[in-house]
């Protein structure tokens, strides 16, 4: 009784169950009416100005150059065959994104990581360098330096009077060496899968054997067998495949100038865009990433270093297994924002003449509805840096410091 | 915990633009019926609330912007771009400063070409001042949303008249300058014709017909050709200059302004292949027909004025008795100035501030400029004084001043 009475001397306004919930509903209401509101201007100055938007176009055929591409692409409409659509073709334009993101982010993580640690280094050399890499990098403008890289490139010999050093062919407009090119689908692709398990079967070689090692505290070697049973199995499959199906699965194809203007065919070939790219965006990115890892090292007391190394273990080691782990935890989050930064700023792969996702679609508005393409290309981009999210979150939660 | 969050927040995104998409695909659709379903206030209902809002907008237009999209339209339709234009006091125009000929700056600073001098035109005849422009120096990537946003009052950029872009752009004025895509090449490749490209590399700028229509031209000729892709004119010269690439293409005009500005124009040539055609000429924004009339106007007047012989240095003060040319010059009859709400003698001050079409011409493309032959070529005059009827060649031809 006396507590009902309680309960409702307390006015509404007062009550913060209530307050609570107003404040939410007031908040949701309030974006709820912006967004409304900002979408309704926009559809009436859609209509206004007649722009035209929607999807149908995506699946006419587009028939624009893709300068280079990593997946097939077919821009040229024949009696035989008709150009790839919109749709494919923007996917071939974001698996040239992706590639160069997942390569860019490959590598600068590496240099960022030695400069990180180069940073703290007791050699004055080593430290001041990687301190004026650091600096130099991150304070000057990313376009600037791609720039700067498009013109180093530039001032190599053009591919007539390139240099060839063996089957190695560096000039302006790339850089050409042997490669493996797949025969045919048959042995290719059984190989391919025979190899993917191979894979998987050493990986569990190497997963008992440092099991082994950890409960015996007897030396198993588990890279070194893992990776031999990968090249004894692999090896294997690929003498069974070149057996059964009369062809290896893959055969090395050298680089050969090439019809009157010399240009390189055969083997593989980086072209000078993608290295200014890529070089521009992993010496950036790897300036933050430094940083990062500056920090991430820092961050782990002093005593755990000390600690291991009165335990013996040496300077690698005690980096390795000791602070490495530990550090990770301050490293993995921000370093993930670094990943997307990457991806974001390979959009700037028009300014030097790379075909990334950004620049075919500026071209595709040219025949098709700009404003459904930007919105497409928003929602690559999107697709893109949640994968990395995701992959990030769920790694981090493997280094994140397990609840208690 | 973090996947949870991660969930919730690839939810909120997905929806976010599930939303942006569901409204975008409504309004492409039938917009009067759909359209109306978003709209808060639906058109049929409220025609008479919305005209009665109308003439609220009139005399108090900051009111009126508040009762919604239509009102918000109607406001803005009430005011004529030509209104807008004098109220600002100077004409916004969208072109480009990298490409000599058409759109540069000289060694003095001083914005040249025969894009700008058409803008100062327009804005000689709307504003009396050539010098009242304000230019906006874009890509040719933005130039469509440039010109469908509205907010510049003319794009003169090298844009292609093509259909498409008339119906999705703005529309398309007058054409001023008939171009084509070429290719340069370097005089020591000894090649004589695009054909001969099989196997080359060649740049392109990216955002511009140009792009397209060489893909057009590497299919039909079943050539095999690398296309490298610019966003700037520089950088794909750059490239071309050291020998990235094999040849650059773009329109004939721009071609020859990039052999121009090289360090020994003789090294290199153009070949003689053109393979696209590329009307140029100013575009004005979709939904004013006056203002649309204006330019159009502007453009006839350069080009009858070098077809009666009228230059900058000889513009009659008073009645000639040539009753075409006094018609034009404004003092007798009149071609429709008043209509347009331009001055009786719009086509005198145009003429003395920056000459007739010929004039322009040579200043810029011909012999004074970038060093584009204009007698015998495309861009010659139909008619020329005093005999208008023998016909010179050319194709420049406008709407008849009357």
């Amino acid at each position: 009784m006396a507590f009902e009475e309680q309960a409702q001397a307390i006015p509404f306004w007062r009550n913060t169950q209530v307050l609570r919930w107003t404040a939410q509903i007031v908040s949701g209401l309030a974006a709820v009416g912006l967004v409304t509101w900002l979408a309704i201007r926009m559809i009436n100055a859609i209509q206004d100005r007649n722009v035209p938007v929607g999807f149908g176009f995506l699946s006419r055929s587009y028939g624009g150059p893709i300068g280079h591409h990593f997946l097939p692409y077919n821009p040229s409409t024949t009696a035989a065959d008709t150009a790839d659509s919109f749709l494919y073709s923007l996917l071939v334009a974001a698996g040239n994104t992706v590639v160069v993101s997942v390569i860019g982010v490959v590598l600068a993580t590496i240099l960022g990581t030695l400069i990180g640690v180069g940073r703290l280094s007791g050699n004055w050399l080593v430290s001041k360098l990687s301190l004026s890499y650091v600096e130099f990098f991150r304070n000057v403008p990313l376009l600037i330096q791609l720039f700067f890289w498009l013109t180093v490139i530039l001032a190599l010999p053009p591919v007539r009077s390139g240099i060839q050093i063996g089957d190695l062919f560096i000039n302006n407009a790339g850089i050409s060496f042997p490669w493996p090119s797949p025969t045919g689908v048959a042995p290719t692709v059984s190989w391919l899968v025979l190899a993917f398990l191979s894979l998987v079967a050493a990986y569990f070689v190497y997963r008992r054997r440092s099991r082994l090692e950890i409960r015996t505290g007897q030396p198993f070697y588990p890279i070194v067998s893992g990776c031999i049973a990968a090249l004894i199995l692999g090896a294997t499959a690929w003498i069974l495949v070149t057996a059964i199906t009369n062809s290896v699965p893959f055969d090395i194809t050298y680089p050969a100038p090439e019809g009157r203007f010399g240009r390189i065919s055969g083997g593989a070939t980086v072209p000078a865009a993608l290295i200014v790219l890529l070089i521009g965006l992993v010496m950036y990115t790897a300036a933050f990433i430094a940083e990062i890892v500056r920090a991430g090292i820092q961050s782990v007391r002093k005593g755990q270093r000390e600690a291991a190394r009165s335990l013996g273990l040496n300077q690698f080691r005690s980096l390795r297994y000791v602070v490495f782990p530990q550090a990770l935890r301050v490293i993995v989050p921000p370093l993930i924002s670094q990943f997307l930064n990457l991806t974001k700023n390979s959009s700037l792969a028009v300014a030097i003449g790379y075909s990334d996702l950004l620049s075919v679609a500026k071209t595709m508005t040219q025949i098709g509805p700009a404003l459904s393409i930007f919105i497409l290309v928003m929602l690559i981009y999107l697709v893109i840096s949640l994968a990395y999210s995701l992959i990030g979150n769920l790694y981090n939660r493997t280094t994140a410091i397990k609840g208690r | 915990m973090l996947s949870k969050l991660f969930r919730k927040k690839i939810v909120l995104a997905s929806l976010a633009f599930a939303l942006l998409a569901g409204l975008l695909a409504s309004c492409s659709g039938d917009d009067a019926t759909t359209g109306g379903a978003e709209t808060p206030e639906p058109g049929p209902t409220t025609t008479a609330e919305s005209a009665s809002a109308t003439t609220e907008a009139v005399t108090e237009g900051t009111e009126a912007v508040t009762e919604g999209g239509e009102a918000v339209e109607l406001t803005q339709s009430a005011e004529s771009r030509l209104q807008r234009v004098r109220e600002r006091g100077n004409l916004i125009c969208a072109g480009r400063n990298d490409v000599p000929g058409f759109g540069f700056q000289n060694d003095e600073g001083r914005l040249v070409g025969f894009d700008v001098d058409l803008c100062r035109a327009i804005a000689t005849a709307v504003l009396g001042d050539p010098n009242a422009i304000e230019p906006r120096f874009i890509t040719a990537a933005e130039r469509g949303p440039t010109i469908q946003s509205g907010d510049v009052d003319a794009l003169i950029r090298t844009v292609t008249w093509t259909t498409s872009r008339d119906a999705q752009w703005g529309n398309f004025a007058q054409t001023m300058f008939y171009d084509g895509q070429g290719f340069l090449v370097s005089n020591d490749l000894g090649i004589s014709s695009a054909l001969e490209l099989e196997g080359a590399s060649v740049c392109v700028t990216q955002g511009t017909t140009t792009e397209l229509n060489l893909q057009d031209f590497i299919s039909q000729n079943n050539l095999d050709i690398q296309v490298v892709t610019f966003e700037e004119t520089d950088a794909a010269k750059a490239s071309y200059e050291a020998g990235q690439c094999d040849s650059y293409t773009s329109d004939r005009s721009n071609v020859a302004a990039i052999r121009f500005s090289t360090d020994n124009p003789e090294d290199h040539v153009i070949l003689p292949e053109t393979i696209s055609e590329e009307p140029l000429g100013p575009v004005v924004p979709h939904g004013d027909e006056q203002w649309f009339d204006i330019v159009k106007t502007v453009m006839s007047i350069l080009i009858y004025a070098e077809a009666y012989g009228i230059e900058s240095g000889n513009v009659p003060t008073e009645a000639t008795g040539d009753p075409k040319v006094d018609r034009l010059l404004g003092f007798d009859s009149s071609f429709g100035q008043s209509d347009l709400g331009l001055e009786q003698t719009v086509a005198q001050d145009i003429i003395r501030e920056l000459g007739n079409y010929g004039e322009i011409y040579k200043r810029n493309l011909g012999s004074d400029g970038i060093g584009l032959t204009r007698e015998g070529s495309r861009n010659a005059l139909w008619a020329n004084a005093p005999c208008l009827d023998c016909p010179r060649g050319g194709q420049i031809y406008a709407a008849p001043l009357r």
